[in-house]
């Protein structure tokens, strides 16, 4: 089954937004619940963000130096269920 | 604006907890209308923190007197004091179910007594409702005696006071505080034998290796117990900006070096903050194993010992 994957909170309550560093996960590649699946940046600090589920990676929906926000959807995942 | 496009270097990097207990915490936060500098201050250490169920209470409102150029708190007319705040600050303790709760606040040189009886209610109060042990992280209170006693009438476990940068550099960062007026603070709460003393540095902000070693003699001969030194973060565009990411290995070099001055503790680390892991950092302090945190805290995403 096909999942949306979120952005989830960074934490650092600045404006809910933060930039795509790079994908740690090429399209097409599986990948494990908890492991990395995109690094991004925030004012702050780099943020290794996990994948919230496991499956192969269909699609991403951000590249690399878009600005994202805080529940965008950023990559479909196929949880093969 | 955040996409900045800031580049970090590798030991800037943090792993995003997954889940867990963030959202719980932030609830319970808004529920109760209470101020954490976690989020105030934009800390890249909020998930962590919050995910371990800890989070820093910051107290007399939300808005500072003072106009430092590294901080994100809000800055400008602060509100009334809320005289409930230190029974909600102990409400949100006994909930979050903390042993060791760390209370901070924005600068009040708008109040006669600065806030400090303010500080003063809020450690009884949560010491009346619970049985943790408090941190408290002050403003310098113009240097006022009086104030500070009153703090530490309350008797808190820790007491911490930020000189937060090197003297050289207080008019840029700082302009509205006093290198010597904190330290003459952090010799009186020292002296006064109830609490232990405790305080932080920033780096990053252009301080010379040699600074930074002048600033540990300081906190040394002041008689400060435990330092806190971490890598100073540019919340925004429109604050300072960075001028240089330490490495791990230099900060390394200044724990050694205040160690070797002295101090009983010191966590010097590239997302050390001043209460980031506090009660860890206390029971280190005070069982004797002190120069570094637990290495099994360590979770891997800190270049060095976390607190």
């Amino acid at each position: 089954m096909q999942q949306n994957v979120t952005m989830p909170p960074l934490g650092e309550d600045a404006g809910n937004e933060c930039t795509v560093s790079y994908w740690q996960v090429e399209v097409g590649d599986t990948v494990a619940a908890d492991d990395p699946l995109v690094e991004m940046a925030t004012d702050k600090a780099t943020f290794d963000v996990p994948s919230p589920l496991s499956g192969k990676l269909v699609k991403t929906l951000v590249e690399e130096d878009d600005v994202v926000k805080v529940g965008d959807t950023i990559a479909v995942i196929d949880t093969e269920e | 604006m955040r996409a900045s496009g800031t580049r970090f270097p590798p030991w800037l990097k943090k792993r995003l907890p997954q889940g867990g207990r963030v959202q719980a915490v932030r609830d319970l936060i808004a529920d109760l209308g209470v101020h954490t500098v976690c989020q105030s201050a934009h800390c890249p250490n909020l998930c962590e923190c919050f995910d371990r169920g800890t989070a820093t209470f910051m107290i007399l409102g939300s808005v500072c007197s003072r106009h430092c150029r590294f901080c994100a708190v809000a800055k400008g007319r602060p509100q009334p004091l809320e005289p409930d705040e230190p029974e909600r600050v102990a409400e949100a303790t006994r909930r979050m179910g903390l042993k060791y709760v760390v209370i901070t606040s924005v600068t009040r040189d708008d109040l006669p007594d600065g806030g400090s009886a303010h500080f003063a209610d809020t450690i009884r109060a949560v010491r009346a409702a619970t049985a943790a042990r408090v941190e408290v992280l002050t403003p310098d209170f113009q240097g006022d005696a009086a104030a500070i006693d009153r703090v530490l009438a309350a008797r808190p476990t820790v007491y911490n006071h930020n000189v937060e940068t090197i003297p050289r550099l207080y008019a840029r960062v700082r302009p509205e505080a006093d290198y010597r007026r904190s330290l003459a603070l952090l010799k009186r709460v020292a002296a006064a034998g109830v609490t232990v003393a405790k305080s932080g540095l920033m780096v990053g902000l252009g301080e010379r290796d040699d600074e930074v070693c002048s600033v540990l003699d300081d906190l040394a001969t002041a008689g400060c117990q435990m330092l806190t030194i971490g890598q100073y973060l540019r919340p925004s565009s429109a604050h300072l900006a960075v001028e240089r990411f330490v490495e791990p290995a230099v900060f390394e070099r200044y724990r050694e070096e205040g160690l070797r001055r002295g101090l009983r503790w010191v966590a010097s680390g590239p997302f050390v903050r001043s209460s980031y892991r506090a009660e860890s950092a206390f029971e280190s302090a005070s069982s004797g194993a002190l120069s570094q945190g637990d290495p099994d805290d360590n979770e891997g995403d800190q270049s060095t010992r976390p607190v």
